[in-house]
């Protein structure tokens, strides 16, 4: 169905593509595997006609497109789904649908799109509403109706870029039955994901981009997590850093009875309590939305508690200035790398300085010590081993990856009493993900409190002593690690436990 | 910084192109026309000094403008605290007028900071307890800012018979002492360039101006940094605000000799084209500054000697800002805040 041959494209001095050749069956589910910075997205990218490439062709259906846009694109049967979804919230279901797309009529047709998405809806179990406001959806249902987008403008080809990312563990059973019935019609998908496991579950073949060509293409019967594992990254994981037996010390933050609002007024957090002790990582696990993020927010000061307290070693911080939580010993890795945790647009050293800058080794006097900082980057550059130019570098140019590692970097470097790790791992490759894990046990090895929200139960597993499951706004289990299994923790994220 | 200076360059070159061919349409010879042009910006040392006194107050309100966008605060209330300003350094010059020389030219300069970056901190006031957003506030506050003025003048402040809104003649202790004896320069440019240098410092080498960087970068980031978003405000306000009000005084005290309605009339306004075509930044604010205060100043001369009308110069103004703010667009992604 698909063929592209030697696709090639640089951005400047990186070569993103380097001759790339993939070809897509009809009725095939294909994975597309790759570390961040593999390549993987601006292959998509090149195909869906939102970047041109150097040089290679690409063929879809028996005919060429060359120099395409993603109309042309859509036209030809390729339908993209971004992780980011496009979609105007403020708008209906029907009127998401019928944006941008020429069967909708010069005078849109309102009754008569409502009546195919219905029926669609109906056909793949979408379990859509076309009149249902889209703002107002799950993440899950959202990406139903870039699905059905696709579908009604009569892709024959869906690209699906990190579709369960964002989804909890029921919507994304609820997608691939969706998927397999496309296949079933003949259709193709390419599935973008990191998630090893979803890629044997789904798909029948599998490509897996390292350094922009491609590493291997193989069926997935025969093939396993290790293999996948080893081609991605080119190398085999190290086995995971020994957890040093600790014994919990003291109590190093105590979080009682916390009340919460997100940001539109709603109350998220029910009242949640606990402690973590030092030498400890205490995990909490559950899906996206549960309250877990206005809680992070709650403890790093980036959020009003309405009700409760917090203290870090004694320190009554419930009501404290950001700076104020950082002298008690907060090191706080916040969900957000590109906007919260890092301003992009700014040097490594400079991020560095990003919450301190009114302290040394940042300042003396009145003022900033850029000597002393740039030096202090080259020093954290070598011990967090950034792939980066120099101090001077702008985050911006980093991968994901490394900038976490700017941010480890800055928090770590301040020898902190406790961890708070929002997601550290998210959107991150395989090798970067070890890297924050490993850094985090190392932290617990030192004697300090971690406290590691996540929503991948097994990371989860990997990292903490005890785990706690945040549902519905409120801590809804808390077990011991050695007595937690998959099933129980599982359940209770769905809050069925 | 070498961005900036090509991607002026680039601009400037592109505007007085397209102009040229303006002035070819209406069947003049546009060399001709922009020799008369640089004859009135440069043509002898009193063209030079006109056009510096012109630059001296473009450059310390665009410092501010510029500061104040780089910290994401849209402060486009540069008319209303130069206004402020001139008044203020007038009031003090004609209330005090028996002090020392030096003092009072001094305490007037001052007073005309306080009054200007008073005049900011109330639009940031404003801004911070009410709510309203500080486009609407400043933008409305230059109105009453020029209304004040022109009320002292028709009031207190205002010469007897004069028929004229104006002040009295400033006492010659008040004036701004000139930089070479036997022109109209005045230290005014002096200060102003003084002030780029000690901007640029603050901008970049203390922690004030990196939360500055932080605030315009993201708010986000700014929060989770740990800075106070409404005393960062104020703060860049109120030297926005200084700045301008300086701006003022040295006009009056400077040009003037005296409090004029209307003096202050498109002075804010330039000051933020200004302040975008320097790229934001205090040195690149420097010739951007010049660039305005020559290209005026020479504007008349050209009418005179060719009959090319002297709007033409706000035509180059206005291409120079498109091309430039076109490019800072394009090579955008990744800069540097």
């Amino acid at each position: 169905m698909l063929e592209m041959r030697g696709i090639e494209k640089s951005f400047g001095a990186v070569r993103a593509n380097r001759g790339i050749d993939v070809s897509i069956p009809a009725g095939r589910i294909v994975g597309l595997l790759g570390e961040n910075g593999s390549g993987k997205t601006t292959l998509m990218n090149v195909l869906f006609g939102m970047v041109r490439a150097d040089a290679g062709t690409i063929t879809f259906d028996g005919r060429p497109l060359v120099h395409h846009t993603p109309h042309d694109a859509i036209a030809a049967g390729i339908g993209m789904i971004h992780q980011h979804f496009m979609l105007v919230p403020a708008m209906t279901v029907a009127e998401n649908v019928m944006l941008g797309w020429e069967d909708a009529g010069a005078w849109l047709r309102h009754d008569a799109v409502a009546q195919r998405i219905a029926e669609t809806s109906t056909a793949y179990g979408l379990d859509l509403d076309p009149h249902a406001v889209v703002g107002a959806l799950s993440l899950g249902a959202q990406q139903r109706v870039e699905i059905v987008k696709a579908l009604l403008r009569g892709a024959r080809l869906l690209v699906l870029d990190e579709p369960t990312s964002n989804l909890s563990p029921p919507e994304v059973a609820r997608l691939l039955p969706v998927l397999r019935k496309l296949r079933a019609e003949g259709r193709s998908v390419v599935f973008i994901s990191h998630k090893l496991q979803e890629v044997l579950d789904l798909c029948d073949e599998v490509i897996v981009l390292r350094d922009g060509a491609v590493a291997g293409a193989c069926p997935v019967a025969g093939a396993t997590r290790e293999t996948l594992a080893t081609m991605m990254v080119g190398r085999e994981l190290p086995p995971p850093l020994a957890r040093v037996e600790t014994t919990p010390g003291r109590e190093v933050l105590i979080v009682s009875d916390l009340r919460a609002l997100d940001d539109a007024g709603v109350e998220r957090l029910h009242g949640v309590s606990f402690s973590v002790r030092a030498g400890e990582v205490f995990a909490l696990a559950g899906v996206d939305g549960n309250g877990q993020a206005e809680l992070a927010d709650v403890i790093g000061g980036l959020r009003e508690a309405m009700h409760g307290s917090i203290s870090i070693d004694g320190d009554d911080v419930t009501h404290a200035t950001v700076t104020r939580r950082l002298r008690a010993g907060l090191a706080h890795v916040p969900a957000d790398r590109a906007t919260t945790g890092l301003v992009s647009a700014m040097t490594i050293a400079e991020n560095l300085a990003l919450r301190e800058s009114d302290a040394p080794p940042f300042r003396r006097g009145p003022w900033l010590d850029l000597a002393a900082t740039r030096a202090l980057a080259d020093e954290r550059i070598a011990a967090y081993g950034v792939r980066a130019e120099g101090g001077d570098a702008l985050v911006a140019t980093l991968s994901g990856g490394n900038q976490q590692k700017v941010i480890l970097a800055r928090e770590l470097g301040r020898r902190p009493a406790l961890l708070l790790a929002a997601q550290p791992t998210r959107g991150l490759d395989p090798g970067a993900t070890r890297f924050v894990i490993d850094q985090v046990l190392a932290l617990r090895a030192e004697g300090a409190a971690v406290l590691y929200i996540s929503t991948e139960l097994e990371e989860v597993m990997a990292v903490a002593d005890r785990i706690g499951v945040m549902f519905g706004g409120r801590l809804v289990g808390v077990v011991s690690r050695d007595d937690a299994d998959l099933t129980t923790l599982g359940l209770m994220m769905a809050g069925a436990a | 910084m070498t961005a900036t200076i090509t991607r002026g360059l680039t601009g400037v070159g592109a505007a007085l192109a397209i102009a040229a061919l303006l002035v070819l349409s209406s069947g003049k010879n546009p060399l001709v026309a922009y020799e008369a042009l640089a004859q009135g910006a440069f043509g002898s040392p009193d063209r030079i000094a006109v056009a510096l006194n012109k630059v001296a107050p473009y450059l310390l309100t665009a410092l501010g403008v510029a500061l104040c966008f780089r910290a994401r605060v849209i402060n486009i209330g540069g008319e209303g605290q130069i206004a402020l300003g001139g008044l203020g350094a007038a009031w003090v010059a004609l209330t005090i007028p028996a002090a020392p020389p030096v003092v009072l030219v001094v305490l007037s300069a001052l007073a005309g900071a306080v009054a200007g970056a008073m005049w900011a901190g109330l639009a940031a006031l404003i801004r911070l307890t009410r709510g309203v957003h500080e486009v609407l506030v400043t933008l409305l506050l230059n109105f009453v800012g020029v209304l004040l003025v022109a009320e002292a003048l028709h009031g207190d402040l205002g010469e007897p018979g004069a028929g004229f809104p104006q002040s009295p003649l400033l006492e010659r202790g008040a004036w701004l002492p000139k930089l070479v004896k036997g022109t109209d320069l005045h230290v005014g440019i002096v200060i102003a360039i003084v002030a780029v240098f000690v901007v640029h410092r603050v901008l970049w080498h203390t922690p004030f101006g990196f939360r500055l960087r932080v605030r315009g970068a993201s708010e986000k980031a700014a929060a989770y940094a740990g800075i106070d978003m409404h005393r960062s405000f104020m703060g860049v306000m109120l030297i926005s605000g200084a700045l301008a009000g300086l701006a003022g005084a040295i006009d009056v005290l400077g040009v003037h000799y005296r409090l004029i309605e209307g003096f202050s009339s498109g002075f804010g306004f330039t000051a933020v084209s200004i302040a975008l075509i320097g790229g934001l930044s205090p040195l690149g604010v420097l010739p951007a500054a010049l660039f305005f205060g020559f290209l005026e100043t020479g504007a008349l001369a050209m009418q005179r000697a060719v009959g090319v009308p002297s709007p033409l110069v706000s035509v180059i103004q206005g291409l120079t800002m498109v091309f430039v703010l076109a490019a800072i667009a394009l090579g955008g992604a990744r800069r540097r805040v």
